[in-house]
């Protein structure tokens, strides 16, 4: 297999975690509330997907139950956020400390064992395309899950109702409460769905892409995801661009070493990183206009 | 309320508390009873959690508070851990003053470690003195000034929120250190995990008395005092509040702004700087994968616990060292995984922002 080719799988196979939080995060942040709790929610996501599959013997419900454990710590963050006024940024890292110390309280039971992963599956005809067909369609069943996650969030950020309410509650909370809305109820639930979506991202680490738990096995991807976001300016189809450079970041090294090359890998995990500041510096501006009124305010007042 | 309108610590007498009412006792006594709800809840939760992992919580959290505070090995622990966690915890504080968010306490701590750790490198073990230490001490501090000064040349102009680079920046500095250590300051003749060398002897921080607790501790604890004196007792202090509370005003008195708040990014920057020094010239002695990790994040989590304050931010770095030195009694008495007692600290910090804060109001 080309180098070129390997890479490009191994962005989408390992870049999908990254893609279904930072979708959710893109919710969470176009609502006005910024989580950096979503790395808690990846956690929660990876161990209730592997625990319920292992558990009940069905990985799907396994998927289902991490994505209401992801929905469920982030829950707490929009109630201490929303409802009773906590500072986002210290409040979303407290978050992220719940997971990794419910994760690893929890997880302990499961890191021997071994459910039925999500297994690569050939879509019929698309699959045989040269190079298309490899990179993105001989990938795991949440994989394909992300590729309609992302026009269906931004379908429903942009051109539906609940999207404009989103979007409102994210840019003058006043103008939707004036107007008889539930505007942080739209806020809550904006953030809960965030999380939901970063618990897919988990059990895609755990079910499909790895096969097994273990402790932090989310190594900063949640964190990678809020950048992804920043990089994006909440954008969800320049966030999966985002995501799969992040992934491609990853996939470049070992597939360097297996050749041989005698590459630093941590000077290629830089480069996302790097890559997202000089984004921010040349579209610095224009990404701090476009940002939602309420998020502005958040950095604002958030030395309060 | 910003950082502003905090009362400036200490100036008011304690026995005018009548006339204040900022002091006034009945507000205080209410507050410590939230704080003890607060505290009382978070042990009860992990209490629940800890029975449904099948262990005594009454014995687990006995076992916990004997092993942590009796012995004075394990006082010693909390001492050490509680250093470098403070001046991460300070890395915030100074900032907040001037209404900036620093997440990035954790890189700066690391890339003080990667300065240190190169000045004693390029020293080479001959070099090794007292003089060298004060040399590695100053690198620390500037390299963390300096990552620490990019978010803030960033923000005043491209305007990218602080809070942001100095995340990502984080990322950028552990990178930065991981790559120097699999790379050209791999010590040849270490085995297992790449690390550096390990510091010459003259070059290690020495230890208080007969005690395992280093002199860090001191740096940790002058830097707390110092910041205390400055933010409450200068006039670079009282303008670092002025600038946090109202930009505008300060502006139009005349303040340097942008200025103003380059040197509270940097100066706390140089106070990570200084605790990444603090830890590897005191504990690990040489640079390696899992140097420091979270130290920066608790660190700010300790700011906010503390409101700010720098006192208080001492007494809030020592209160979360002290949580993650029961995680180690939790994995031995208890045989749970250390960092369950991630869920305690969680517990404790969530309580403390949700309920014991004065609620604001709508426009804030």
């Amino acid at each position: 297999m080309s180098l070129v080719l390997e890479v490009s799988t191994g962005a989408v196979r390992g870049g999908t975690s990254i893609l279904f939080a930072a979708l959710g995060e893109t919710i969470s942040e176009r609502a006005g509330v910024i989580n950096l709790g979503t790395e808690g929610s990846m956690l929660c996501g990876a161990l209730t997907g592997f625990a319920v599959a292992a558990e009940t013997g069905n990985t799907w419900i396994g998927v289902g139950a991490a994505a209401i454990a992801g929905g469920l710590l982030a829950a707490m963050h929009g109630y201490l956020v929303i409802g009773r006024g906590a500072n986002q940024l210290a409040n979303g890292l407290v978050i992220l400390f719940l997971g990794l110390g419910l994760t690893s309280l929890f997880g302990t039971s499961y890191v021997q064992a071994e459910v039925a992963t999500l297994q690569p599956w050939n879509v019929p005809g698309l699959s045989r395309i040269p190079w298309i067909g490899e990179i993105f369609f001989q990938q795991d069943p949440l994989t394909y899950l992300s590729y309609f996650a992302v026009p269906i969030v931004w379908w429903l950020l942009f051109r539906s109702r609940w999207g404009l309410l989103i979007r409102g509650a994210g840019e003058r909370l006043e103008v939707l409460t004036t107007y008889g809305h539930p505007a942080q109820r739209v806020q809550f639930l904006a953030v809960v769905a965030g999380g939901a979506l970063a618990g897919l991202g988990g059990a895609q680490l755990s079910v499909a892409y790895t096969g097994a738990w273990f402790e932090n096995m989310t190594q900063g991807r949640g964190f990678i995801a809020v950048a992804v976001v920043i990089f994006a300016s909440r954008q969800p189809f320049r966030v999966a661009a985002g995501a799969y450079l992040f992934g491609a970041a990853l996939a470049l090294s070992p597939a360097l070493q297996a050749r041989g090359y005698g590459i630093n890998q941590f000077a290629l995990d830089a480069i996302p990183y790097a890559v997202t500041i000089v984004v921010l510096v040349v579209f610095g501006r224009r990404q701090a206009a476009e940002a939602p009124e309420g998020l502005k305010k958040v950095f604002e007042t958030s030395a309060s | 309320m910003t950082a502003a309108t905090l009362p400036p610590g200490g100036a008011a007498p304690a026995g005018s508390a009548a006339s204040a009412p900022r002091f006034d006792t009945g507000r205080i006594a209410k507050g410590a009873g939230r704080w003890g709800v607060a505290i009382i809840g978070a042990l009860v939760i992990f209490g629940a959690f800890m029975l449904a992992k099948g262990v005594n919580p009454f014995t687990a959290y006995g076992d916990m508070f004997s092993s942590t505070f009796s012995s004075s090995n394990s006082i010693g622990e909390i001492l050490i851990k509680a250093s470098p966690i403070l001046l991460a915890a300070l890395a915030v504080t100074v900032p907040a003053r001037a209404g900036l968010v620093n997440v990035g306490g954790e890189g700066q701590l690391v890339i003080g470690g990667v300065a240190a750790a190169g000045v004693s490198l390029a020293l080479g073990d001959g070099g090794a003195s007292v003089g060298g230490m004060v040399l590695m001490m100053v690198a620390a501090a500037a390299a963390g000034a300096m990552l620490a000064g990019l978010a803030g040349v960033l923000r005043l102009w491209v305007g990218i929120n602080e809070a942001v680079t100095t995340l990502l920046l984080n990322y950028l500095a552990v990178d930065i250190m991981l790559y120097l250590i699999f790379d050209s300051w791999k010590d040849p003749n270490g085995s297992g995990q790449p690390a550096t060398r390990a510091l010459p002897v003259a070059e290690r921080l020495p230890l208080i008395g007969t005690s395992r607790v280093h002199t860090g501790l001191f740096i940790a604890l002058g830097a707390m005092v110092l910041m205390y004196l400055a933010l409450s007792r200068t006039t670079w202090g009282f303008r670092l509040g002025v600038v946090g509370g109202n930009p505008e005003a300060a502006r139009r008195s005349g303040y340097r702004v942008g200025l103003m708040l380059l040197g509270a990014l940097a100066v706390g920057g140089a106070l990570a700087g200084l605790g990444g020094f603090v830890q590897l010239a005191g504990v690990e002695f040489k640079l390696r994968q899992g140097f420091l990790v979270g130290y920066g994040y608790i660190g700010f989590l300790a700011s906010w616990l503390a409101r700010h304050h720098p006192l208080q931010v001492g007494l809030g770095a020592l209160a979360l060292a002290a949580i993650a030195v029961g995680g180690d009694s939790l994995q031995i008495d208890s045989g749970l995984p250390a960092a369950g007692v991630n869920i305690l600290m969680a517990l404790v910090l969530l309580a403390v922002f949700g309920w014991t804060r004065v609620k604001k109001g709508v426009a804030a």
